[in-house]
């Protein structure tokens, strides 16, 4: 909808940049509020701002000028009563626990492309270095990669936008060669699980040591470990070798769908377990940094290569239960999957929804009434 | 679906929006007392101007079932902490550590839970695309995925209720951003854009009856036409574009940044190689000076020359042709006298160009190319944020965005940690936790 004002109260609003005139922009000075009430004093028509437009339009030509346009490398949030300058940059005045956090700038992207791409580097190793969560580095990497195969394809791009943005948000900056990064989020956020949210009470003898493995136990109702076994492990974080090792290793309770994992020390449940591990060396061998360095190198490389073990088996176990089927001279590959009749894929009757084929008489889901048809994934 | 969700002023009602109505609405709103009030009623008042704000265009209906009592949240952990002890020293004596007042931090900061009691809207593409900055209200982000405008891992996505998963890359197609972020067209630039469509049309017609006569003298004539002529039309054009006179009006300015546009194609359409036209900025820069002959001062450092390519970018960045400074004004002025000089064949000495002179053509190309003025796009030429965009400009820490090709990830959910909450919702705890409160009881 047309904003119902008169244009005498639109301020010089077409190109402020390309025609900084000041001589056009005294023809479209606004009118003072007391001329206008003078104009209509014999008019019988109502005026055709209400009360509140007036104020509104009052508003926006004083205090709200600020908010028009931004100054660049600065945020222009709306300031509340009780803001005082300095500290992290909150868009909305009534709510102080929201924060505009920063983004990544695009040398720092670009970076990130750099070290995971061309020197190789692991999504670990990049995240410890400049801070970034391994998530985000994944994505700047995949964003980063589609960015590229446009610029080469020729697609449109909307680099006016983009410096703009970057102008009026937080950026995290890329450091100079000789200084050290300033980090861009909390790497090692524990996710609160939801089996701690209960209270416990649970009595312990004052004599024997209650370790956070204990309370995982106790959260998870597993039976207390034995003291033998205990005796094993120095601290929690060494919990995390023996999982990285073998993630089958981690003990179950429960029964059929009461059945879960027993709930890990944060030691092991953090994103960098192994920087546990290298602050305790640290602790432990404060004048050999180089041994502690190389220590902490050898830890990574063996995660690693465990990580990419185990990846490789979960490709090979998919790629093995499917069968490819090229025909000579056809255009297509078909992957035929073995169908297992048991109860967890067909359901007690055979005809669970999810189980494959075709079932006489009853209509396929995308054709029923009631059922959601929007998609619940994409594949990437 | 009928957009009923007008910015009024009576009622006051904040919105995902960027509209200058709705600036003056959360600039003026405060949360209701709770003197004389029930709890019930508290409760309603809160839930009623939430649900103006987070997914108004969803059904109630479709949030009940949607929402969550659970509320993930992470705590950040320090490595060091960790390493330090294995937590049986807090467990120690009866059960909160034998000395309190070592550990104890002076003021643990509170988890602010109810803040994310819409986190599950947060997951909605349409809700998404407005948080990554793509469109100005999460009405208008609605509309690009129903109009497939917005992909999600490459495949076109109509539905704006699909929920990302975490992982998810969703696509906007950027003309469609920039029409959604840019200053709209003026009444006076809509009419020039129907002007320039009337005369394209009455062209194409011309020009298809002349085709054929012409077809065979057209070659020979381009090739005989003066170089001097087109040389003499850029200089002057550039002068122009560069001026920060203030005489100069707005349209004038930008016919001549058109006409300065189609000059510099034309010269580069004449060397040799032909790819030149969609090459890179430098290899277009410095094929234009090749031909026409102008030669930078050979006694500036190469210093100077990375200095001033800083000072493009810097300028490019605040997309200014304005700001006046005198400077500039005689810099165009060299430049298009060493233009002059180049055409008549003066090409030795006169044709040098200082550092600034160079920055000045670099600085007209570099905008021609980035953000030029078309009039067929739907948005003000060239390019700039709309008015009171910046006070609600901001990126949450749950999406991953590039604004250079409009795309984002959605990494994970957002959670709530000590002090802060990612779900971006304008009201306090004040209104948050009886609009949780609300949801909480089943009433359906």
């Amino acid at each position: 909808m047309a904003p119902r004002i008169q244009t005498g109260r639109v301020s010089n609003t077409i190109l402020p940049y390309l025609s900084s005139s000041s001589s056009s922009s005294s023809s479209f000075s606004p009118l003072c509020p007391s001329s206008q009430s003078l104009s209509r004093q014999f008019s019988a028509t109502a005026a055709s701002q209400t009360k509140l437009r007036r104020q509104m339009f009052e508003w926006l030509n004083t205090e709200g000028a600020a908010y028009k346009h931004h100054i660049p490398n600065e945020t222009n949030y709306l300031k509340g009563p009780r803001d005082f300058e300095g500290g992290p940059a909150k868009p909305f005045p009534n709510n102080k626990n929201f924060i505009s956090e920063s983004v990544l700038s695009e040398d720092l992207r670009n970076k990130v492309y750099e070290l995971v791409v061309h020197q190789k580097k692991s999504i670990r190793a990049v995240s410890v270095q400049l801070g970034i969560d391994m998530r985000r580095v994944g994505a700047v990497v995949r964003l980063v990669e589609l960015e590229r195969r446009q610029q080469a394809q020729g697609k449109p791009m909307a680099k006016p936008y983009a410096r703009a943005v970057h102008e009026m948000i937080p950026v995290t900056q890329l450091a100079d060669p000789n200084e050290r990064q300033t980090y861009h989020e909390p790497i090692n956020d524990l996710p609160a699980h939801p089996t701690t949210g209960a209270q416990i009470f649970y009595p312990v003898p004052e004599s024997r040591s209650f370790t956070r493995v204990d309370a995982g136990r106790v959260f998870s109702a597993a039976p207390a470990v034995e003291h033998s076994r205990k005796d094993e492990l120095a601290h929690p974080s060494d919990l995390a070798d023996i999982v990285f090792e073998k993630p089958g290793s981690i003990e179950w309770v429960g029964k059929g769908d009461n059945a879960r994992q027993v709930l890990q020390p944060a030691d092991v449940r953090i994103p960098h377990p192994q920087l546990v591990q290298l602050d305790r060396d640290r602790a432990a061998f404060p004048t050999e940094r180089r041994a502690v360095g190389e220590r902490h190198a050898q830890r990574l490389e063996r995660q690693e290569k465990n990580e990419e073990k185990l990846r490789e088996k979960a490709r090979s176990l998919r790629e093995d239960s499917i069968k490819h089927v090229e025909p000579e001279g056809g255009r297509f590959d078909f992957r035929i999957k073995e169908a297992v009749f048991s109860e967890q894929t067909v359901g007690q009757d055979g005809r669970a929804p999810w189980a494959p084929g075709r079932r006489y008489g009853v209509p396929t889901n995308d054709r029923k009434r009631g059922t959601v048809k929007i998609p619940t994934r994409v594949e990437a | 679906m009928r957009n009923r969700a007008s910015n009024t002023l009576s009622k006051g009602k904040i919105r995902q929006s960027w509209s200058k109505y709705n600036l003056y609405n959360l600039q003026r709103f405060r949360s209701p007392g709770t003197a004389h009030r029930t709890f019930f009623q508290q409760k309603w008042t809160a839930k009623a101007l939430s649900r103006a704000y987070h997914g108004e265009q969803v059904r109630e209906g479709q949030w009940k079932r949607m929402f969550s009592k659970r509320i993930r949240s992470v705590v950040p952990m320090n490595t060091a902490d960790l390493a330090a002890d294995d937590g049986s020293e807090m467990a120690a004596g009866r059960g909160s550590g034998l000395n309190k007042d070592v550990k104890s931090p002076s003021m643990p900061r509170l988890v602010p839970y109810t803040n994310m009691a819409f986190a599950p809207l947060e997951r909605r593409l349409d809700v998404a695309i407005f948080r990554a900055l793509f469109a100005s209200s999460a009405r208008q982000a609605r509309q690009f995925v129903i109009h497939g405008a917005v992909t999600v891992n490459g495949q076109k996505m109509r539905h704006p209720s699909y929920l990302l998963n975490p992982g998810d890359l969703f696509q906007v197609d950027p003309d469609r951003v920039m029409f959604a972020t840019g200053a709209p067209k003026t009444k006076f630039e809509r009419r020039e854009t129907r002007q320039l469509k009337s005369k394209a049309a009455a062209e194409a017609e011309e020009a298809e009856v002349e085709a054929d006569a012409e077809a065979e003298k057209s070659e020979s004539a381009e090739k005989k036409e003066n170089t001097k002529e087109t040389l003499k039309a850029l200089m002057a054009q550039a002068k122009t574009i560069m001026s920060k006179d203030k005489d100069v009006l707005a349209a004038k300015r930008k016919q001549e940044l058109r006409g300065f546009q189609k000059a510099v194609r034309r010269v580069l359409s004449r060397s040799s190689t032909s790819t030149i036209l969609t090459d890179s900025l430098e290899a277009q820069f410095s094929e234009l000076t090749l031909m026409l002959n102008a030669k930078k001062a050979e006694k500036k450092p190469k210093e100077n020359k990375k200095k001033s390519k800083e000072q493009t970018e810097a300028a490019e960045e605040s997309e200014v042709a304005a700001a006046s400074e005198e400077s500039e004004v005689q810099a165009s002025d060299k430049l298009s006298e060493a233009f002059q000089n180049a055409s008549e064949g003066k090409n030795v000495d006169t044709s040098e160009l200082s550092e600034e002179e160079f920055e000045t053509l670099r600085r007209a190309l570099t905008q021609m190319r980035d953000n030029p003025i078309d009039s067929s796009k739907p948005y003000a030429t060239p390019w700039r944020p709309r008015d009171y965009m910046s006070a609600f400009a901001f990126i949450p820490r749950y999406l991953e965005v590039n604004q250079n090709i409009c795309a984002a990830v959605y990494l994970r959910h957002p959670v709530a940690r000590p002090g802060s909450a990612e779900v971006p919702t304008p009201f306090g705890e004040t209104i948050a936790t009886p609009a949780y409160g609300w949801y909480l009881r089943r009433r359906w």
